[in-house]
């Protein structure tokens, strides 16, 4: 039986890679001690691969097409196509996992989710920002669940809660020996291509960092429900931290790391989920029961 | 409001570097391939960032004025400008 090993989040502005270079030192330094510490646990955890859930930048899909959420069920995807990654992660392909992305789909559809499906993505700076600054291997196996964070409507929080418990069901039900870890991307606030534009949301940040520490669902629901419209568009991708969250079952959330970051546009968030280590065992149990 | 063909020439200038080399040196022959309503051909044209926001998915925006080659810091004060802009207006509007 597969178990769930290991689940984090981090942030993913793309001024991250286009400025990496230039920015102040200092900040730099904050930066990758943050992804550092993300790809540190990664790492102990030992994963067999990584689902990465991440909004999809308009580089699969389009308003002419455009699902709430896609599962990558192939063995391969296509690494990220913006210039300006070329040089920080020039992977072309990076590895799938289509027996663990086909599963997760099959199990989604028996428990009336209808994702979208792709036997091949592209994974924009949006995965693979955290994938490069956070050390992971390239020939680790990914399964991509694009989310829709950047068009309304999008999904509710209450569903991506739900998605989060789908996936770990998934995890838990897959019947091969698999360690599988999880790592949400994107948030905390930030503001792009709209009036606010370079606004940090400190006060929206701290309130939901808090949130998923107190573990209340619904509390965390009722917050970014009422509280999404009302800063920056790009906390939306605070969906895909709910679903990791959801996927730890809604306890167990470490901030690794919280600030500012002007440089890169972006309230930068690390964090992760605690999974105790008879956790993974009694949840199989319980699925089988 | 989302207006569909602006939303589609972004989308696609994003994803063809041939077309956005094109658009660099030909603006108006690129449109025009688009149904681009006239009012709109001349905010592109015009580099019209307040006209064009409230169209288009705000990611496509900024990638288009990124291919466009508007230094970002430009980008975020004509952005900003709309906000004094409209807070102007309803000040103005409160007082008649």
């Amino acid at each position: 039986m597969a178990e769930l090993v290991g689940i984090f989040a981090a942030s993913h502005g793309p001024l991250i890679a286009r400025e990496w270079e230039t920015m102040p030192r200092a900040h730099r330094d904050k930066l990758a001690a943050a992804f550092d510490e993300i790809g540190h646990r990664l790492k102990a955890a030992r994963p067999d691969l990584l689902v990465v859930v991440s909004p999809d930048h308009w580089v699969n899909f389009f308003i002419n097409n455009l699902p709430a959420v896609c599962i990558g069920i192939g063995d391969e995807h296509d690494g990220p196509p913006e210039p300006f990654m070329k040089k920080v992660y020039p992977h072309k392909v990076l590895k799938g996992h289509a027996a663990f992305g086909l599963h997760l789909l099959q199990t989604a559809l028996d428990n009336d989710f209808e994702p979208a499906l792709s036997h091949r993505l592209r994974l924009d700076h949006g995965s693979c920002i955290p994938l490069w600054r956070a050390g992971v291997p390239p020939d680790l196996p990914l399964v991509p669940i694009l989310v829709n964070d950047l068009e309304a409507p999008m999904p509710s929080i209450r569903r991506c809660l739900a998605w989060g418990r789908l996936l770990r069901r998934a995890v838990e039900s897959y019947p091969e020996p698999l360690r599988v870890a999880v790592l949400g991307t994107g948030g905390l606030s930030h503001s792009i291509g709209e009036a606010t534009m370079g606004w940090i949301d400190e006060k929206f940040d701290q309130a939901c960092i808090k949130h998923f520490q107190n573990g209340e669902e619904q509390a965390l629901d009722d917050f970014l429900t009422q509280a999404l419209p009302q800063t920056g568009n790009g906390a939306h991708e605070m969906r895909d931290w709910v679903i990791a969250h959801g996927a730890a079952g809604g306890t167990g959330f470490e901030l690794i790391d919280y600030f500012p970051s002007p440089e890169t546009l972006v309230g930068a968030g690390f964090a992760s989920w605690k999974l105790p280590a008879n956790r993974a065992g009694s949840l199989n149990q319980r699925s089988r029961q | 409001m989302t207006d569909y063909w602006l939303s589609k020439l972004f989308f696609d200038l994003q994803h063809d570097p041939q077309l956005a080399g094109e658009y660099r040196t030909d603006m108006p022959g690129v449109i025009d391939r688009y149904q681009i309503k006239p009012e709109l051909r001349q905010a592109l044209l015009d580099d019209d960032v307040a006209t064009l926001s409230p169209l288009v998915n705000a990611y496509l925006l900024r990638f288009y004025f990124q291919i466009r080659g508007m230094p970002e810091a430009d980008f975020i004060a004509r952005l900003h400008a709309m906000k004094s802009n409209a807070a102007q207006t309803a000040e103005t509007a409160r007082h008649g």
